[in-house]
Parts: structure tokens; sequence; C-alpha cells
């Protein structure tokens, strides 16, 4: 009873001011200011430093500015004493400090303790500890940088993945590598006197399919990483290319001609169980298998000039999926599904473009005039392609996301092209 | 999160799992090495050579010239390999064991997969062409290069050369 | 408290007095609701004791045409004719001199008549146009009269009209005042504040300042690809730093999307601040809703 009262006493009497409300839309693509405090104790080990490796990473994201911090005196190792105020006037708004130690000496294995600390809140976000033996340098450091990157971004991070690519060294010389993703520990796994393209690592990370034309004509061929081995999966009439791993690992969507045009069958990944997809008079291929499993993107030129497409692989049905310019090629779809990328020619020169599934939004994110395969990297936060290094050679790089930086993959000086981009280990 | 915190078994998993990477890569690579790379057989005996009427093919201008070229992104036949296609038509109608290859080609320009269907529909241009003539498909076969043998530093424009389809034999 | 049962049974074979009289808690309770009750009712109409608010508006009507001077008839009286009596005379003696003499005399005098007779019509006409000036004059004059009067008149209308409007003015702000009178006391606060000199136009000026320093900040790149939205409670100090750590009242779902609008808040001190107190006042706890993707108006 009192309270109905009061209740009726407190809507006649004079309100309390609410609280002033901003709306805040968007916002601005921005990198976050690191600074990558050299790791005590590293001096003794020999080529690039962990500071340097991690910059290096992170800088090639597009989402990180490591700051330039040489000639700092008494660089911190931990995160006790951290003198936030320095490091906030710098404009830094994280840092990350380390130490190497030798673990032990009869190993000869290498301790590495390191944090990552936040200037604005004052704390430290997480330390943690690596043991390795020193040739496990590079990969340890790798490790903090997807740390450092997955605990500021929510994604997982590419630094301790591998890349694949061809290599040519004349005309009658060609091999297929593999290499950490920055270009470092790069291995022959083919040589070849003849041309090899399109390599594709299967998603579960043992395999690398790829074309050759060793047989004088394109034939396809999948070779197991772990033994070295490998079986040939189409050698049909006419061409057999393009192969393209489900997300499963256990069936590829390839291209045969058959005597005629260019169509894209599925197969599974023993060589059994062909089945066409698609019966038409135009150029059909490059095929990306989308991660629902269901979908296949490709690129075809039934509409008179190439686009992108994509077939339904339980009813069989096309739908278009690129509509801006004029030549759309090479399709490769991100993990979650939600990103396009492919390559456009725009005013004559092949760059490299995003399209947003969803919004439909196109970014151009590399200048060309010769770009082409490119590919996501497992995170769908960078990708991979190569183009022409002044307009001769052929080399590979990366690139953000949000085009931001374009950063090469150093792998020596012959033609490098056709790269692939293998699995997270999780 | 750890402050200053040893999580021993993960960093040890870790190094295992690094460990195991490392291993997978290290067997040796496959090395390839493969046949002389023309295909003709210049050894064969007078009556093949006879049925084949190796002689005409080898003499005959028209015949010796094995190769159509195309524009920029497109796979139809010019006018002016018309009488090239009608003497090779000619040659295959005559000579039933004789087999031809047709080998596509594109310019560096685009993907190289894109550029192999280009270069496979070059090709096909000119069995067509062929068939239209009245030869068989059991004599021909197309295959494509795409633009893996194509000259990888010429200007856009000036990389007509590379556009083409190539007409070769197994027995010349 | 005991909360008063309801006996139906009581309620179909009593009636409501006998319930009343034996349930004391109802009793009481009724009664207290009753005088709450009295109180509320109190409490609204003791406002309304002022003056009653008529719902039209009384005006004094002037005529349009002045009803004082009237236009009167101005009679002219006809000239009478004086009628020249005929004398009936007794003829006399015929004496033919004595008649030429008379005859002549006769004449005379006829002559005489006559020209009296002229003169004496001469004389008339002239009164007539004596008179008639005359009257034309007083025409004119009442003309120049009834013209004075036409003047007088619209000033002083014009006077009634502006007496009018003024009465009429008067009216409304005796309306408006109750009005004010009236209103509950959220208007008084808000024309306290148009007379303490807080400007909207500033307050707004101010949120938008915030607003484009915070938004540079926000790096929308670790929010994803979807629609999000955040909010966050800010108290600052005048000198335009937070108080404290932003409040989370609404997260994004993403951690690192959290964590990136936090960032471009803490990034963005010190953030404008008007120097006004009393504007001050009102920016000094802020509610920040942050859509990072766009999307506003779907």
């Amino acid at each position: 009873m009192y309270s109905l009262f009061y209740g009726i006493l407190l809507l006649f009497s004079t309100p309390i001011y609410s609280l002033e409300v901003i709306e805040i839309l968007g916002g601005k693509a921005s990198e976050i200011p690191i600074a990558i405090v050299p790791f005590e104790g590293s001096g003794n080990i020999s080529g690039q430093k962990a500071h340097q490796i991690i910059s290096s990473d992170l800088n090639r994201t597009g989402l990180f500015r490591p700051l330039n911090i040489g000639g700092i005196s008494n660089p911190p190792s931990n995160d006790i004493n951290i003198n936030y105020t320095k490091w906030s006037a710098m404009d830094a708004q994280f840092i990350v400090v380390g130490k190497v130690e030798s673990e032990n000496r009869n190993t000869g294995n290498i301790k590495i303790t390191w944090s990552l600390i936040d200037i604005f809140k004052e704390k430290t976000v997480i330390s943690m500890r690596y043991i390795g033996k020193k040739s496990q340098y590079r990969a340890i450091a790798h490790k903090v940088s997807d740390n450092v990157y997955e605990h500021l971004t929510g994604s997982k991070g590419v630094f301790h993945t591998k890349i694949a690519y061809v290599k040519k060294f004349n005309d009658k010389k060609y091999s297929l590598n593999v290499a950490d993703f920055d270009g470092f520990n790069s291995k022959p796994i083919l040589n070849t006197t003849q041309p090899i393209i399109s390599p594709r690592w299967s998603p579960d990370g043992e395999k690398i399919a790829y074309v050759s034309f060793e047989k004088k004509k394109p034939v396809i061929y999948i070779q197991n990483l772990r033994t070295g081995k490998r079986t040939l999966l189409a050698n049909f009439k006419g061409n057999n290319s393009a192969p393209a791993w489900s997300p499963d690992s256990r069936k590829l969507a390839i291209v045969l001609t058959y005597n005629k045009n260019s169509q894209i069958y599925i197969i599974n990944a023993d060589g059994s169980g062909i089945k066409q997809l698609m019966r038409s008079k135009s150029i059909n291929t490059e095929p990306s298998w989308a991660p629902n499993g269901e979908d296949i993107y490709f690129s075809s030129n039934r509409g008179g000039s190439p686009q992108i497409y994509k077939v339904n692989i339980e009813n069989d049905e096309i739908t278009r999926v690129t509509y801006e310019g004029k030549y759309n090629l090479s399709p490769s779809i991100s993990y979650d599904g939600k990103l396009l990328l492919f390559l456009t020619q725009d005013q004559g020169k092949f760059k490299v473009a995003i399209q947003n599934l969803i919004s439909n939004q196109i970014l151009k994110i590399s200048e060309g005039p010769s770009d082409e395969s490119p590919l996501f990297a497992p995170n769908g936060h960078l990708v991979l392609f190569a183009y022409k290094d002044y307009g001769k050679t052929t080399k590979i790089g990366t690139v953000s996301i949000n085009g931001l930086k374009r950063v090469p993959i150093s792998v020596g000086n012959s033609i490098i092209q056709e790269p692939t981009w293998g699995p997270i280990n999780n | 999160m750890y402050i200053g915190g040893i999580k021993l078994k993960k960093s040890l998993l870790l190094v295992s799992l690094i460990g195991l990477l490392v291993a997978g890569c290290s067997s040796t690579p496959l090395d390839v090495s493969t046949e002389p790379s023309d295909s003709s057989y210049y050894g064969v005996d007078a009556a093949t050579a006879e049925a084949l009427g190796l002689d005409e093919l080898r003499g005959n201008v028209l015949l010796s010239q094995r190769s159509v070229f195309f524009d920029f992104n497109k796979y139809d036949i010019k006018p002016e390999f018309q009488d090239l296609i009608g003497a090779h038509a000619q040659y295959l109608n005559n000579h039933a064991p004789a087999r031809m290859t047709i080998k596509g080609n594109a310019d560096y320009r685009g993907s190289h997969e894109y550029n192999l269907a280009l270069g496979q529909k070059r090709s096909v241009a000119v069995k067509e062409a062929l068939n239209a003539l009245g030869v068989d498909d059991s004599q021909i076969e197309t295959i494509s290069y795409g633009e893996e043998y194509a000259d990888q530093e010429c200007q856009a424009d000036a990389c007509g050369q590379d556009r083409r389809a190539d007409i070769t034999y197994e027995v010349e | 408290m005991n909360t008063p049962q309801f006996n139906f049974d009581l309620i179909r074979n009593s009636n409501i007095w006998a319930i009343l009289e034996s349930d004391y808690n109802l009793q009481a309770n009724l009664f207290s609701f009753l005088i709450h009750f009295l109180l509320f009712i109190f409490m609204i109409f003791s406002i309304e004791w002022q003056t009653k608010i008529p719902n039209f508006a009384e005006v004094e009507l002037w005529d349009a045409v002045p009803t004082q001077i009237k236009n009167k008839q101005i009679k002219t009286e006809p000239i009478k004719n004086k009628k020249i009596k005929k004398t009936k005379v007794a003829p006399p003696k015929i004496d033919k001199q004595q008649l030429k003499l008379n005859e002549e005399a006769e004449i005379k005098l006829k002559k005489k008549k006559i020209a009296e007779k002229k003169a004496l019509a001469k004389k008339k006409k002239l009164q007539e146009i004596k008179k008639l000036q005359a009257k034309l004059l007083k025409q004119e004059e009442i003309e120049k009269l009834q013209d004075k009067v036409l003047e007088q008149e619209k000033l002083d209308q014009i006077k009634d009209n502006l007496l009018e409007q003024e009465r009429i003015e008067k009216f409304q702000d005796s309306l408006r005042d109750e009005e004010l009178k009236k209103k509950p006391s959220i208007a008084i606060e808000a024309d306290k504040e148009l007379l303490a000199g807080i400007n909207s136009g500033e307050l707004d000026r101010f949120k938008a300042l915030i607003q484009q320093k915070i938004q540079q900040n926000v790096n929308n790149q670790l929010c994803g690809l979807d629609r999000v939205e955040l909010e966050f409670e800010i108290s600052l100090m005048p000198t335009g730093d937070l108080i404290g750590e932003p409040k989370m009242t609404q997260s994004s779902k993403i951690a690192s999307c959290d964590a990136a609008v936090e960032r471009a808040i803490l990034q963005s001190q010190p953030l404008p601040i008007p120097k006004d107190k009393k504007l001050f006042k009102r920016l000094k706890d802020l509610k920040l809703k942050f859509h990072p993707n766009g999307h506003y108006d779907l």
C-alpha cells in the first residue's frame, strides 16, 4: 500500500538528469603502435634476433606498427618496474619484453621468457616461457608473434605456418619448395625439367597436390610431405589441372578437358569416383572449395568474359558472384566463408581484390600490373600472391587484407611463382 | 593469464609439435628426369614413311607451317589461317594412320590456370576447323601449355607470338 | 501485516458493512487507503485552485461607423411669392383732362410699381442668392466639420485598435502566466537554464567534438565484419581526462573489439570540455554508444 503511494508521488516529482548520450558510428583502420624490445641475452644468437623476427611478423599483418626503439637505454626484459610514462610518451600502446637464456648447458637448449604489457591499462597481458633447441630459435620467436597477435586481435596467428612455391631456375629447371611463411628454411620437395603449376596444400597439412608438365601434358600428382612419396591423381585424355582440396581433405575438384573445353569434376583423393559438375561450351576452371563443403567457386567466361561463379554440389545450381570489372579470375575463399579473394583486371593492370560476400563491397589491395595467384592465409587475414618485380622477374609476397602492408618474401633471385599456404597447426 | 608464471607442460608440448613439423619436412626431394622434349621419331621404316606420306609432310610449304595465331583473350580462327588448316586437313584425310597433337598457348597475362584453359580453347578451335573439313577426332589430340612456354618479359601488346596453337605430328 | 482474506461466502451471505465491522484489518487498510487517496486528490487538485482559464477570448467591439453625428437635412425654404393684391377701386368721374392726368399718373405709378417690383424682385433674388451662398457656406462648413469628425474618428479607431491589441496581448500574457504556473518543475528548470545562459547549440557542438575525437581512434578492424554494438559509461574531470576506468555496459561479444574501443576512449584523453561550468556539468558523465562497423540505420 505504502509503496503504491510513494510510487505515485515519485511520478510527480522532479526527475533526475539522465546521462548525455553520444553515438559513435564507424571508426578508422589503424595500426596498433607496439614496441618490441630487444630480448636480453639474444646477442649471441646468429642471424635475426627474436625482436626483429617478431617485429617483422607483426608488421606484415597491417594491424601493428612496430616502433623504432633503437638506442633505448636499459631495455626492460620482464614486466617488473615498467616505466609506463616513458612508453606512453613514445606513443606505445603495448610493449613486448623478453629474455633468452641457456636452459641446459649439456643439451644446448635455450629458454625464452617473455611478456606482453598493456601501457594504457598499466598491466601485463600475458607472460610465457618456451624451452627448445637452439635451432628452434626462429620457431619460438614466431610462436611469440602468434601469441601477441591472438591476444590483441582475437584471431589465430599464422606466423608458425609453412608455404610452398615453384622456383624456375631456367627453361629446363624447376623445383617445388617448402619454406617458413616468411621464406626462411626453404627446402625443395620436387625437382623437374618441366613446369610445375597450381600446388595446393591439403587442409590436414599432410599432402601437396600439383600440376606437372613432365609427361608433356599437364597431369596432377599428390605428394605426401612426411614420406616424400607421390601418387598420380589424374592423367585423363587432354589436360588435367587446377586441383582444389575439399575442407575435409578427402576429395579434390579438378579441371579436365577430354579433348574439348575445360570442365570441373570432383574426384576422391585416391583417384576414384570421378563426377562431372557441369557441361558447357565455355571455359570453366580454377575451382576453389568454400568452407561449407557445398559450394565450389570457379572462373568462367560463360558470360562473355572471365567472371567468378559458384556451383552448388548438391543441386548443380550455378550463380554468378562478380559483377564489377570485365576480367575476374582466380577465386579463393576465406576460412570463415565471408571474404572472396580474386584477381581483377583494372585499366589493363592485373590486381588482387577482396570482395565482402555479405555486403558485396570490393577493395583492391595490390597495384599490379601483373599480379597473380592470390591465396588467403589460413586465418583469412593475410594474402599470399605473386607479382612481377620491376616488370621482369616474378616474386612472391604477402599483403594484409586491409591493403596497408605489402611485403615481399625473400627466397632468392630466381623466378618465384605459384605459391600455396599450409594450414595452422593447433 | 600468467604473470611471470611458468607453464612447463604446455611449452614442452609446443616444442614437440614444432619438432614434428620440422621432421615431416626433412624428406629428400623427388628428381624427375623426362623424355626428350620433342616427340618426333626420325627412325621409321620405309613402309611407315610411305603410309604417312612423310615426304609430302616434310616438303610441302603449307604443311611446314604449324602455327595459328590469335588475338588477346580470343580463340576464333582468323581467315588468313584457313589455307593452312585446309592443307593439314587434307593431309590427315589422306593418311589415316597419321596422328596430330595440337598444343595451345597463351601470353603470360592473367592466371596460369586460366591461360591453360585459354590455350586449350585455341587448340580445340583448330581441331573443330579440321573436323569441319572431315577429319575425325581419333586422329587429333588437343592439349594446352597455357603460358608456361610463353615469353615472360614481352610488353603486353608485343606478346602476339605467344597467343598460338601449334600443330605437331606423332611421326614427322 | 496480514493481507485481508476475501471470504466470498461472507460476501454472499452478508452485506458489506457487516464485513467491514467484523474484519478490523480490512477496516484499518481501507481507512489508510482512504486517507492516502484524499491526500492524493488534494495533491492534484490543490494545484488547480487559481484562476480559471476561460476558453474563449472576450473582446470589446467598436462600430465601424460613428453614430453621434447624423446627416441633418438642411431645409431651404421656398421663396414665397408675395401675391400683389389687386384692390378694387371705384371708377372715378370721367374728366378727360383729369383722365389724362390720371392716366399719366397711373402710367407713372404703374411704371413706378413695375420698377419697384423689379427692384423688389432683384432684391429678393439677391436675397435668395445670399441665402444660397449662406446655405453653401453652411454646407461647406458642415462638410469641413464632417471631415474633421471623420478624421477624428479614424484616429480614434487607430487608438482603439491599439488599445484592443494591448488588451489582447495582456490577456495572452496572463494566459501564458497561468500556463507556466501550471507546468511541472522541469519547465521551470529549463527556463532557468535559458536564463542562466546554457545554449543547447553549444552542448551539441561539444558532443560532436567528443564524438569525432573518439571515432578517429576506434580501430574497427578488430571488430570483425558483422554489425556489433558496444556501450561504455565514462566520468570526466574538468581537464577532459577520465575519472577511473571506462565502464562497459554492453559488450560486442568480441574481446579484441571491446579492448579496441576501450583503448580508443583512453587514447582520446583529454576530451574536449567546455569551460562553462554549467555546460560541463551536463557533459561530465557520458554514455557512449558504439557501432564500429557502421550499419547505423538498419
